[in-house]
């Protein structure tokens, strides 16, 4: 049989995660509930509980190029079933920050997903608030998918639901204030 | 009755019709409705990839500003932002060092807590079921409606501190007291896949296809939803459901406040419903309304 060791170095991610989210992953005894339930399951090649046991022996490489991670749809049904109350949409949180702030880097099969939430913020970053269109339009062009969802376009435009225009925040000094100290402070890019 | 109003960039942009009949049952039932000066974005499901320090940081801006304009409690009817906004009151009331931070970063700092709801909440706990019935002026008799609440009303319990997690009823009961049939369904709160819609439509074409499976299957002739995100992905992706599936299902989706609006009597117009993308017109055409 394998044997599992436990070292130092296998206990590194999980000691991350719990500096970073405050969640124990190594409460979880593999009970299944949120693989169960979980509605992207089918999506992902390493379920929630096996990400769990992936975490506590310090298989970094499975958890990040699995991709599951960025197939979760922070629906937070995981959470709410868990017999151990181990919030594991936060423990997910805590790897895409992980992988957003450049501390880890490997081969993700999902690459539209933290490029979408990374054009979000930019938007968001500019204007004070989310620019619908903008977003839809350059995150299409951005993964070389330009007529994604083309056959939603009039139906939107002709029902008043596609703003062209973006909205600008009064408050959008403000946010780039309060983001720039945050980069300060999380020695970020 | 008066709250602070933060309508959040979908309802200002996408979702204008959730905003529009919101606001319109909140003038018919007398309850007043302040928009919070200079809000930002809650952050959605982008800012808690990145940093929990800016998933917190983000709606504490907006809540500061309720706060300074006097406020206790904030409504806001976007789920994505009424969760993320709760999220944030959850996790500064909990973690002291986080709460410090966020003072650091907040030019104002945010010290009292400035209680987030959502319409429901509103309509169910302060102007209550009896006062909603009385006011009825239009009925739908025969009409059958599924309440879908989707995944932030009441995932997770210890944020949303509403409702039954698993199988949420303040809708059905809210619609019921106007009069309206509401339907048993297994489906209220599964996930529609919210901002994948941008990313992997794929997913959102094959979970809203279960979802609207299971509300055809009871019966139900239209659809009710409390969350811009939910409304556009049951709503908008019905023809490319139908190409892939082979199955039309052509169920209108209403946020529940346009259901509302219609029994207490505004017009169509007022409440948005032309802007909804699977017409409406058949479900309602034996009323009168359209």
């Amino acid at each position: 049989m394998m044997k599992i060791q436990l070292t130092k170095e296998s206990r590194k991610l999980s000691r991350e995660i719990q500096a970073l989210t405050g969640e124990n992953v190594n409460e979880c005894y593999q009970c299944r509930k949120c693989s169960v339930g979980c509605p992207a399951a089918y999506e992902m090649s390493l379920k929630p509980h096996e990400m769990m046991r992936a975490l506590q022996l310090g298989m970094e490489n499975e958890v990040f190029q699995s991709g599951i991670i960025w197939a979760c749809l922070s629906c937070e049904t995981c959470n709410t079933r868990c017999p151990q109350d181990i919030n594991i949409v936060r423990v997910i949180d805590g790897l895409r920050e992980l992988v957003m702030s450049g501390r880890v880097d490997y081969f993700n099969p999902y690459p539209e997903i933290p490029a979408m939430h990374r054009l979000f913020l930019k938007l968001v970053e500019r204007y004070g608030r989310t620019y619908e269109t903008g977003l839809a339009f350059i995150l299409n062009l951005k993964m070389v998918d330009p007529f994604k969802d083309i056959d939603l376009v009039w139906p939107m435009l002709t029902k008043r639901r596609l703003k062209l225009l973006p909205q600008k925040s009064g408050g959008v000094k403000e946010l780039r204030r309060v983001v720039a100290k945050i980069r300060a402070i999380e020695g970020e890019s | 009755m008066r709250y602070a109003y933060f309508p959040g960039c979908t309802l200002s942009a996408s979702a204008q019709d959730y905003d529009m009949s919101f606001r319109w049952v909140c003038r018919y039932l007398g309850i007043e409705l302040q928009e919070v000066r200079d809000w930002v974005c809650c952050g959605a499901c982008s800012a808690r990839a990145v940093s929990r320090l800016l998933s917190v940081a983000m709606p504490a801006i907006t809540l500061s500003h309720a706060k300074e304009e006097g406020f206790d409690q904030l409504v806001a009817p976007c789920l994505i932002s009424s969760s993320r906004m709760k999220a944030a009151n959850v996790e500064l009331e909990t973690d002291t060092d986080l709460r410090k931070k966020v003072n650091e970063v907040l030019e104002g700092g945010y010290r009292e807590t400035v209680k987030v709801l959502h319409p429901l909440e509103v309509f169910l706990n302060d102007v209550g079921l009896d006062f909603l019935g009385e006011k009825v002026e239009k009925r739908l008799p025969g009409l059958k409606v599924a309440c879908y609440y989707g995944c932030n009303l009441t995932r997770p319990p210890r944020v949303s501190r509403f409702d039954n997690t698993e199988y949420p009823m303040s809708m059905d009961h809210m619609l019921q007291s106007v009069g309206l049939e509401t339907l048993d369904w297994a489906y209220k709160t599964e996930c529609c896949g919210v901002s994948m819609t941008l990313t992997r439509a794929d997913m959102v074409v094959h979970l809203t296809h279960k979802i609207l499976t299971a509300a055809k299957e009871v019966g139900a002739d239209v659809i009710a939803v409390c969350c811009p995100l939910c409304q556009a992905n049951l709503d908008m992706r019905q023809n490319q459901i139908a190409e892939k599936y082979g199955e039309r299902f052509d169920i209108p989706v209403f946020y529940f406040t346009q259901l509302l609006g219609i029994i207490y009597g505004a017009y169509s117009g007022e409440l948005g419903l032309n802007r909804l993308i699977v017409s409406p017109q058949k479900a309602l055409e034996n009323y009168g309304i359209l």
